[in-house]
């Protein structure tokens, strides 16, 4: 039967109307009212921001709330990152020296190659919750070694959501502190990272001592070149 | 939560402006995330607000404009995310929506959606989200006499798009040539 016999019957209106009067589901409004209620939670709490200046990787700007720190900027400037942290928190950050000591000390000797490990709090909050399992799972890749999407994927027992993986790892809000620059492509290619700095994913994988190979890099557990 | 009034007005429109955005865009995540942009741009313009007697019709300005830009965003990269959310929508459709068949349901979508965007603000406002036509143009912008035409308008374009058109069998017109 044609679509149009459909509407025949009961007059084009009356069709919009069924498509358009009865509205989003009941939990879908629930849904959506919880999540808002919580936005506008989060938007009471204060974000604070600082700066760490002039890094081996350039400016790098960090944000915190009170769960941790939300948000690592690379390759930004002081409006742009303000601007997406507000977006993501819905609060307006201010900056702060004080606050932000203790994590901006620990990234700055990390890049500068004085520490091997990160101790600062992450709030993952804001992100979806596969996004949340893959940075969570990146976060568990140790220093000096890579895996691929592939590898992210199945270890997240979604063996095809390769191109999603690196979707929310695109979207990191905290790269280093989530090293989502420890994943590769399955040739050991670095690929994107913040859209085209693939320089600032090299350096950071060299700095924690991942062998290159021009540029490409070495996958633990493979067997080729350099084994 | 600054403000006792601002939460009050949460609880008692949040659902109204939601349906509204669910019906403009057609996707319950996107409306979701209007919804809150909405709220959240509200709360931030809300302590320089004088009129508080117009707070819902201010509310359906904010997500008129919202989802106005969503839309614009969208308009380039349609597709997958389009199709996964007719197929969500299919899932969702009431018992009284089912019996309609899934390509009637994708033609109503698309005609209403065809529509220039003051035209389909008007009509929901009007038809679905039971507002006057003195709110709808506070809201959409124009006159109540303007608005009372968007309405009218957007009612006879979807009766002429949705009208059948043709005999059985022969191509519709509107399908064009390829």
């Amino acid at each position: 039967m044609s679509w149009t016999k459909n509407i025949q019957g009961k007059g084009p209106m009356q069709a919009v109307d069924a498509v358009y009067a009865a509205g989003p589901e009941a939990r879908a409004v629930a849904a959506a009212q919880r999540r808002l209620r919580a936005a506008l939670q989060s938007q009471a709490e204060q974000v604070y921001y600082d700066v760490l200046p002039r890094s081996p990787l350039g400016a790098v700007y960090l944000a915190a709330g009170r769960d941790g720190l939300l948000a690592v900027g690379l390759a930004t400037d002081e409006p742009g990152f303000v601007r997406a942290v507000a977006r993501r928190t819905g609060a307006m950050p201010v900056r702060s020296a004080e606050r932000l000591r203790h994590a901006r000390q620990q990234v700055d000797e990390y890049l500068r190659g004085k520490r091997s490990a990160l101790q600062i709090e992450v709030d993952l909050s804001y992100v979806t919750p596969f996004q949340r399992a893959v940075l969570e799972a990146a976060r568990r890749i140790p220093r000096g070694t890579v895996i691929t999407y592939g590898e992210m994927a199945a270890r997240l027992r979604r063996p095809r959501a390769g191109r999603a993986v690196g979707q929310a790892l695109a979207h990191n809000p905290v790269p280093i502190l989530v090293p989502c620059h420890r994943v590769v492509s399955a040739g050991g290619e670095l690929r994107g990272y913040l859209g085209d700095r693939v320089g600032l994913k090299a350096r950071l994988l060299k700095l924690e001592g991942v062998p290159m190979l021009g540029d490409r890099c070495q996958i633990a557990g493979r067997s080729g070149a350099g084994r | 939560m600054p403000d006792p009034t601002f939460e009050a007005l949460v609880e008692r429109h949040s659902a109204e402006i939601y349906a509204y955005l669910w019906r403009l865009l057609r996707d319950p995540e996107q409306a979701s995330d209007a919804l809150q942009d909405t709220y959240l741009r509200a709360l931030r313009a809300f302590p320089r607000l004088k009129h508080h007697e117009h707070l819902r019709a201010w509310l359906y300005t904010i997500a008129t404009n919202r989802a106005r830009s969503l839309v614009r965003q969208r308009a380039g990269h349609e597709s997958r995310q389009q199709e996964m959310t007719e197929e969500m929508a299919d899932l969702q459709a009431s018992v009284g929506q089912r019996v309609m068949d899934r390509e009637t349901r994708r033609r109503v979508r698309a005609a209403v959606e065809r529509l220039p965007s003051k035209q389909r603000e008007a009509l929901i406002l009007r038809r679905y989200q039971g507002l006057g036509y003195d709110e709808i143009a506070a809201i959409v912008g124009g006159t109540t006499a303007a608005a009372r035409m968007n309405v009218h308008l957007a009612q006879r374009r979807l009766k002429a798009w949705l009208q059948p058109e043709d005999e059985e069998g022969r191509p519709s017109r509107r399908r064009g040539v390829s």
